[in-house]
């Protein structure tokens, strides 16, 4: 019956919106909307267990949502081949030195899962070896590695989908290479070798190609110049100088990223510098945006709390986002929190210049 | 009008006087003092025919007899006893007693059946007495034990708690009693116990016991016993009822009686009636306003927290029958304050309430048989409350998001029947059981049927020629929940090498049961996998200990004591946190570790006319766990400390200045460190070390008023620096929170008695 309600409201919500765009597109083509002076916005990151991935622009003042575990990989449309695990579960991918699924016994499996190798937590030293570089894995390198040209040469890497916030689910064997211009995946459980083989196509439009390994091809950032930043859980680092390389990998709550590959560019102002009311456009000329490191925003925004203090948000700094369309807007966090549950935060901006 | 008729008032009384002759014994009165003439309060006065009474603060006693003439033997601690004949009815005797050559000779009553001399007990025995605790006008007992040897506290500021460590081992091997009845505490029976959640103003002593009390106590007596010995009623017919109240700074943040600073106020009374009944009741207010330390806004590095603590007690004697009530309340509330947020804030509350029930009764049968039994029941619950206030609104409500509300509520029972079985002058037995049940239930607790456990234990003391004490002890333990060593064995010796040297060597079996926490906690959320293991067994220790005591006077005004001791510690099976073999994603517990402690003290004691001096030195070993790992690491890492208490008595203005100072040594350690190639090698860390001092000054006006004032951390401390990186995002990082710097008091104590 609910199901049935939520299919019904569903199907009036796409019949809504093709009759609202095919409207648009024959009345009017050329709408101008001038982008949102300024507004508050409560994140809808689902609430205590951060379910979801939250794509904001905010020229529209519009989120979109999807779940962090509706994905496994994400390809690159760009003009490297460069895989991407689910960093927003957790995910880890252990590479191995065969190159066929049949090789990997299921001994090989069980030191992998009983060493600890790919779990993400405080007592694996080695962590940030197995995961995607935090601050931008296209360009510092990714758990998986240069995508080999040929299946001969591709190796076999042992996947731990991520059980960071998300239900643990089967270690899976994958495989990813080139063929031509596009990406051939292949993958199967560990337990099994009933090999799934697919292949993917790049497209412009977006940053990234997602997968999931249940579902097959996924939709989940938006196009590329219609978010600004994402706001999600995700892997990153902390220093640790017991780690590798004084490293760890560590899984983040409340991680902002920028859309660097989509052109996105960001920088953070403290308030002793500028203040954030008193900051307009002639203040600009003394910024420098960055474009290369999507933890600009990361987690600087709040104060991880500690023995003695809680997570809040850090007051004495706000961020400028230069999106797509050239618009710049001021933007600070308010709050952690919404009626004390984590999962709810909310910000306030304001548009600083107005882009072509 | 009202006019007093003095002759019916006079013959009233002859009458009375006379019925109180021929119903009741003789009567005689008497005053206790010293060489100087100066009152001794509080000396016991037993009578050859077995009464027994206590003299007042002033010295003054009473005490009836039956026959033509009576033996009176006073003791006093300090004093040499003294024995008295009293004849006539109505005399008044005046007692003198003579300083003992050492004041070490106290009364200590841990682990044994009945206060005896310290000296003549088979176990090593510190005691802290009450004119110690007043001297140093603390607020709780952390701020009398910071400066002893062989204790650490460390400071847990996200809940306003502090964990003590005693001779190196963890306060889960310390076993907290209150006159012998274990503490229930935030994980449970006897589990690291807070021990600031403790009256100091209804404690007459604390004693401590190093070295494992397993057979006596059971569980967790492992590295040592602190027994905390409350106040009683007067001996004696009257009252006495005494009020404190004190200011304190809390480093430089103060304000009046309420907010910023330390607040305590005190009030407390006794009463015993001519007759059988004795009662007593007290209230503590204690309110610590917190300290801001490094943060600016809303938040405090160290929690304020107020106390609320209550105690009652009803007690009845009457022949050789003594059966007591106490009742010992708390509640405390802890205060840790959000930062200051745009859209709303988030405090919460860390609510505590224990209730101990306690129930004691004694029989003295015969001189070759006395028993007693003690019951008690408490009930602690610790509550989390979230509030969040909106910023907009001012609206304050109860945060709903998941386990911002939480409870945790722990039950314990105790019953324990010990007896004294006099066979002759040269051996007894003391048998025991001792049954001790426990229930824990919350929020992250998983299901579980509680722990009971059943013991008995039987020790004896053997006497050989005045010389040689042995006391061999068993303890034979049934658990519901874990598994439990099933016998424990002890042996403690005494020798008498000299008059005023003993040789004390002792081998003990030690256990620490597994907590509830241990045993049920399971805490999983993003980044905590944390389970709690059933399977859990005991930790089981070896323990040897000896000492050397030592006391030497030139004459009476010089005085000086030593005591030198040793200890060596194995610890089987310690728990400790690991990652499940069988599922790596999972930390749970295990008993995995060998862990060992050994070391030395040596302490001493100098007199001198108005001066007294202690002076201390231990060197405690720990073992280093990564030792196993990497062979040219040191087996063991040792930390030196180093004490010294001044005392000078200003006579023309009944003025003592004391000096209580204390420095801790660097606690060294090595931990893993993965190099860029993911190999792992050891890296030696340490904490360091910190000086700590504090300055009182008391001075009495007449008998009722004191007045105490000085300050605490003179070296202005505030935290020590650590190396160690591991222990995640709770290590608590580089800094150690150890004081809330230089702090300063004023406080007032009056005593009214009859």
């Amino acid at each position: 019956m609910n199901k049935l309600t939520n299919l019904k409201m569903g199907v009036l919500a796409l019949l809504a919106a093709g009759t609202f765009t095919a409207c648009a597109e024959d009345n009017d083509p050329v709408v101008e909307i001038p982008p949102v002076e300024d507004a508050f916005m409560e994140i809808n990151g689902g609430g205590s267990t951060f379910p979801n991935m939250a794509f904001v622009k905010l020229s529209n003042e519009k989120q979109t949502t999807v779940t962090r575990e509706s994905w496994d990989l994400a390809f690159s449309n760009n003009s490297e081949f460069k895989v991407l695990i689910n960093g927003t579960t957790g995910a880890m991918a252990y590479e191995t030195e065969m190159t066929s699924f049949e090789e990997l016994e299921t001994g090989y499996i069980e030191n992998l899962k009983t060493s600890g190798t790919l779990v993400l937590d405080f007592n694996n030293m080695n962590s940030i070896l197995y995961v995607d570089d935090p601050k931008n894995p296209i360009q510092n390198g990714t758990a998986l590695g240069t995508i080999g040209s040929s299946e001969s040469e591709a190796r076999v890497f042992v996947y731990q989908r991520g059980n960071s916030g998300v239900e643990d689910r089967d270690w899976h064997k994958i495989k990813v290479f080139r063929s031509g211009e596009r990406y051939v995946l292949q993958f199967a459980p560990v337990s099994s070798n009933e090999i799934t083989t697919v292949e993917i196509a790049k497209t412009q439009d977006f940053n990234f190609v997602y997968y999931s390994l249940d579902q097959g091809s996924v939709e989940v950032e938006p196009k590329k110049e219609n978010w600004d930043f994402v706001w999600t859980a995700g892997t990153s680092s902390t220093p640790f100088p017991q780690a590798t390389n004084g490293t760890l990998g560590y899984f983040f709550q409340d991680l902002v990223y920028h859309n660097i590959y989509g052109g996105v560019e960001a920088s953070m102002v403290l308030e002793t510098d500028i203040a954030y009311d008193n900051f307009d456009e002639a203040d600009l000329t003394s910024i420098s945006f960055n474009s290369n490191d999507r933890l600009v925003i990361g987690s600087s925004w709040r104060a991880g709390g500690g023995p003695n203090s809680s997570p809040s948000t850090r007051e004495d700094r706000y961020y400028l986002i230069k999106d797509t369309q050239m618009n710049v807007y001021k933007l600070r966090f308010l709050s952690l929190t919404s009626g004390g549950e984590r999962g709810r935060p909310s910000l306030e901006y304001a548009l600083v210049k107005v882009g072509s | 009008m009202f006019r007093i008729n003095l002759n019916k008032v006079i013959m009233l009384g002859i009458s009375l006087y006379l019925i109180s002759i021929s119903l009741l014994a003789k009567e005689i009165k008497g005053e206790v003092k010293d060489s100087q003439g100066n009152p001794i309060p509080f000396a016991t006065i037993s009578s050859s025919e077995g009464r027994g009474v206590v003299a007042d603060e002033r010295g003054r006693f009473e005490i009836q007899f039956g026959g033509t003439e009576c033996k009176l033997q006073v003791q006093a601690m300090g004093f040499r006893p003294q024995t008295v004949t009293a004849e006539l009815e109505g005399e008044f005797l005046s007692i003198v007693l003579q300083e003992a050559i050492a004041a070490l000779d106290e009364v200590v009553i841990t682990g044994n059946f009945e206060a005896q001399s310290a000296r003549q007990s088979v176990y090593q025995v510190r005691s802290i007495g009450r004119e110690t605790i007043e001297k140093r006008a603390a607020g709780n007992i952390q701020e009398v034990l910071n400066t002893e040897l062989g204790i650490r506290f460390s400071q847990d500021n996200a809940l306003g708690a502090s964990n003590l460590e005693m001779l190196g081992m963890s306060g889960q091997n310390v076993k907290v009693l209150i006159d012998g009845i274990p503490m229930v505490g935030r994980q449970g029976v006897s589990n690291e116990i807070n021990i600031n959640q403790i009256d100091i103003n209804q404690i007459e002593k604390i004693e401590i016991i190093e070295g494992p009390m397993s057979v006596m106590y059971g569980a967790d007596a492992l590295a040592g016993v602190i027994n905390i010995i409350t106040k009683k009623p007067v001996s004696t017919k009257g009252y006495n009822i005494s009020a404190r109240i004190q200011e304190e700074t809390v480093g430089n943040s103060y304000a009046p009686f309420l907010g910023a600073g330390n607040h305590i106020q005190s009030i407390q009374g006794q009463y015993r009636t001519g007759g059988a009944w004795s009662m007593g009741a007290s209230f503590t207010q204690n309110r610590f306003g917190g300290w801001k330390g490094s943060f600016t806004g809303r938040q405090f590095e160290w929690l304020p927290k107020n106390q609320n603590m209550g105690t009652a007690f009803l007690g009845f004697q009457k022949g050789n029958w003594e059966v007591d009530y106490s009742l010992d309340m708390l509640e405390e509330t802890v205060f840790s304050f959000g930062p200051e947020n745009r859209i709303e804030n988030i405090d919460r509350e860390f609510q505590t309430q224990r209730y101990m029930h306690r129930f004691q009764a004694r029989l003295d049968a015969s001189e070759k048989f006395k028993a007693s039994l003690q019951a008690a029941y408490t009930d602690y619950t610790r509550e989390t409350v979230t509030w969040i206030t909106n910023q907009r609104t001012a609206e304050k409500s109860l945060s709903k998001a998941p386990d911002a509300q939480s409870t945790l509520q722990y039950n314990g029972f105790t019953l324990r029947a010990t007896g004294l079985w006099s066979i002759s002058k040269a051996f007894n037995l003391q048998p025991g059981i001792d049954i001790n049940t426990e229930n824990g239930i919350g929020d992250r607790i998983s299901s579980n049927e509680g722990i009971q456990d059943y013991a008995i234990f039987l020790s004896s003391e053997i006497s050989v020629k005045d010389k040689l004490k042995i006391r061999p002890g068993l303890r034979r333990t049934y658990n519901s929940a874990y598994e439990a060593p099933p016998i424990i064995p002890s042996i403690n010796t005494k020798l008498t090498l000299g008059k005023r040297l003993d040789l004390r060597a002792a081998y003990a079996k030690g256990f620490r049961a597994p907590s509830i926490r241990e045993l049920y906690f399971d805490f999983f959320d993003a980044s905590h996998s944390i389970q709690g293991n059933p399977d859990l067994r005991a930790e089981t220790s070896h323990s040897f200990n000896a000492s050397l005591n030592l006391e030497r006077s030139k004459d009476k005004k010089i005085q000086y004591g030593a005591v030198l001791t040793g200890f060596y510690n194995i610890v089987n099976d310690q728990i400790a946190y690991s990652i499940d073999p069988t599922d790596p994603r999972i930390t749970t517990l295990f008993n995995v570790e060998e862990f060992k402690t050994m070391g030395a003290t040596f302490n001493q004691r100098f007199s001198f006319r108005d001066w007294n001096a202690n002076l201390g030195f231990a060197r405690i070993g720990r073992y280093n766990r990564i030792s196993s790992e990497s062979l040219v690491l040191p087996e063991m890492l040792y930390s030196n400390e180093f004490n010294a208490n001044v005392d000078y008595r200003i006579k023309r203005i009944d003025t003592y200045i004391s000096l209580y100072y204390k420095y801790t040594g660097a606690l060294p350690g090595f931990e893993m460190t993965s190099s860029s190639d993911g190999e792992l090698s050891p890296r030696p860390i340490q904490i360091d070390g910190f000086h700590w001092m504090d300055l009182t000054l008391r001075r009495d006006f007449g008998k009722s008023l004191q007045v105490q004032t000085g300050v605490r951390n003179l070296m202005n401390l505030t935290n020590i620096q650590s190396t160690a990186t591991s222990g995640g995002a709770h290590g608590g990082g580089p800094q150690r929170p150890m004081g809330y710097g230089r702090s300063y008091f004023l406080g007032i104590t009056y005593q009214l008695s009859k």
